[in-house]
């Protein structure tokens, strides 16, 4: 458990996150989404001391994450693939990591284990690829076996078997009661791996929601519809609300119109169709509305960097 | 919705202990302290071979306490080359962590902060101790059957074998000062060029006014300048060897203290 109140961090003149409150909540994948520089690494990093809050707080379990006695077992952290001294091999750098708090060498060869790195463990991490840095970065955030778990871009640089890693240890360990707050620029990953969505914009909350939730809101839920004579029917179906655009002959994308008023619309006018089908609109495209939505409101009243640090 | 909530129920926690442990192993885990350890005892070793077995000290025989005098001369001379090694390294135990991001990993873990500096400053002043004193030690070993055959060899008393400590203690303080040094700056070339500064060139440069100019504030000032009081501990001046300690304790506190105040307040 999560729970950020009245969240800021101001560097200098700038906003990176504006008085925030949020929860992420045991037993779910929570996504954590946003453009580049909209805050997310910033929150994440005040989450675990690195970055002290202007103003707010946030806890762990209900407390601040260093007060913990044990703080690794409260909370694996991966935020930077590259928080790694690049002269250490990935052995003695878990080893080192796990001294702090008593963990031995079983459970760093346990953790090595679990994300593949037997057969690099014993190499210096200078020469690691960014998928393997990533491995070595998730490893160190499961070391203390703990109840939260924070992954900032976890994928990035991931092969596709390794997406596919990350995508079934988040739903697993989600689904053992764990804490689980990830973040990512890929919003096609989150629709895949998160139940819950926090969307971030300019250092402010735009959508806490689950997934299907902000899926469902979304203004482009469209219909894809085919008929032959589909120019008659697109003049009777056109409205101010609607906006309707062909890619091929005969091949109608209409929004803005529910299917069955389509339906019955062509029905009415004696027109046959020989397709009908609502398509959901992708995540992205949620997001993107989000976020959009969000710069358009702001423009006025932040400077004209941004946000951004 | 999962009613589950998982609780880690493994009784082991942050420990003191357990921090200076983990700071031990990186210490011993990359190459630049196995490098530097290495130069240390090679250099200060090679030097004292080179001093015994060059000098002339004259057909008459000599006084036991200028002969002791030169026994310790040989035997530590190679500090003036190994308290640069030991500022070196001492910047590269903490800039090495923040220019490859690992302080973000080790102060996750530490979250308090203050106690990894202190656990890296206690491993850093141990091993750059034990160091030292193989170093001068071994210096002593190889230096003294060279010096026999001149006749020249020391009284090895409380005194002798305290001066040859003393000197380790130097090369140990001084890692431990660079260690604020680069905890203050963040940064490899930046700390080095700093600590080495402050221990190389500042008594250069001080002494150069103080010849060139007369000045007497340029002459007051030289014995309580790092390096300057760091050579009066093992073989004294114009203070008590007490004294010289305390003002490069003084020195190493000073930096470690800026360090720690500034570790703590910064954002990692």
């Amino acid at each position: 458990m999560i729970h950020a109140q009245a969240l800021t961090k101001r560097y200098g003149a700038k906003t990176a996150v504006d008085d925030i409150d949020f929860t992420v909540r045991p037993g779910l994948v929570t996504g954590f989404l946003g453009p580049n520089g909209a805050g997310k690494s910033t929150t994440m990093r005040m989450i675990v001391g690195l970055d002290r809050p202007t103003h707010g707080g946030v806890t762990v379990n209900g407390r601040k994450y260093a007060e913990h006695r044990a703080p690794l077992h409260e909370v694996g952290a991966l935020l930077d693939a590259k928080a790694i001294h690049t002269g250490r091999s990935a052995y003695n750098h878990l080893l080192a990591m796990g001294a702090t708090h008593g963990i031995g060498k079983a459970r760093v060869n346990e953790v090595i284990g679990m994300t593949g790195l037997e057969s690099v463990a014993g190499k210096r991490v200078g020469g690691f690829s960014l998928g393997m840095g990533q491995r070595l970065g998730i490893a160190a955030a499961l070391l203390g076996d703990p109840a939260t778990l924070i992954l900032d871009e976890p994928v990035n640089g991931l092969d596709p078997e390794g997406v596919m890693w990350v995508r079934r240890l988040a739903r697993s360990l989600a689904a053992e009661g764990r804490t689980i707050f990830l973040s990512s620029h890929l919003m096609s990953e989150m629709a895949l791996t998160a139940d819950h969505l926090i969307v971030l914009g300019r250092g402010r909350i735009i959508a806490d929601a689950p997934v299907a939730d902000i899926l469902a809101g979304s203004t482009r839920t469209a219909v894809r519809l085919r008929s032959p004579r589909a120019e008659q029917l697109a003049q009777l179906l056109a409205g101010p609300q609607v906006s309707i655009s062909t890619t091929e002959q005969g091949l109608l994308t209409v929004t803005g119109l529910t299917a069955e008023v389509i339906g019955d619309t062509a029905a009415g006018a004696g027109i046959p169709l020989h397709e009908l089908t609502p398509v959901g609109a992708s995540l992205e495209e949620a997001y993107m509305d989000l976020t959009q939505d969000d710069v358009e409101y702001h423009a006025g009243t932040t400077t004209p960097e941004g946000a951004l640090r | 919705m999962s009613a589950a909530v998982y609780t880690n129920l493994s009784t082991s926690g942050l420990s003191a202990a357990g921090v200076i442990r983990s700071e031990w192993i990186k210490l011993r885990t990359v190459r630049s302290t196995i490098w530097a350890f290495a130069i240390v005892v090679a250099v200060s070793v090679g030097i004292a071979v080179l001093m015994a077995s060059t000098g002339f000290f004259g057909d008459e025989p000599l006084p036991a306490e200028a002969q002791t005098s030169i026994v310790l001369q040989a035997s530590t001379f190679g500090v003036y080359f190994g308290q640069l090694v030991m500022a070196v390294l001492g910047v590269l135990v903490i800039s090495g962590e923040y220019g490859t991001g690992m302080i973000r990993s080790t102060l996750t873990a530490v979250p308090k902060r203050i106690p990894a500096l202190a656990a890296k400053a206690i491993v850093l002043f141990l091993s750059s101790f034990v160091v030292g004193a193989i170093a001068i030690l071994a210096s002593y070993l190889v230096a003294a059957p060279i010096l026999a055959v001149q006749d020249i060899a020391a009284t090895v008393d409380g005194a002798f074998i305290g001066n040859l400590l003393l000197a380790a203690l130097y090369l140990a303080l001084t890692s431990v000062f660079a260690l604020g040094v680069g905890t203050v700056l963040r940064s490899s070339a930046g700390g080095i060029a700093a600590a080495l500064g402050i221990v190389l060139l500042l008594p250069i440069i001080v002494s150069a006014i103080a010849g060139f100019s007369g000045a007497q504030w340029a002459m007051d000032v030289s014995p309580y300048l790092f390096s300057n009081a760091g050579s009066g501990m093992y073989t004294g001046g114009s203070l008590e060897q007490w004294q010289f300690t305390l003002i490069v304790a003084a020195w190493t506190a000073l930096s470690l203290g800026a360090g720690t105040l500034l570790l703590k307040r910064r954002d990692a």
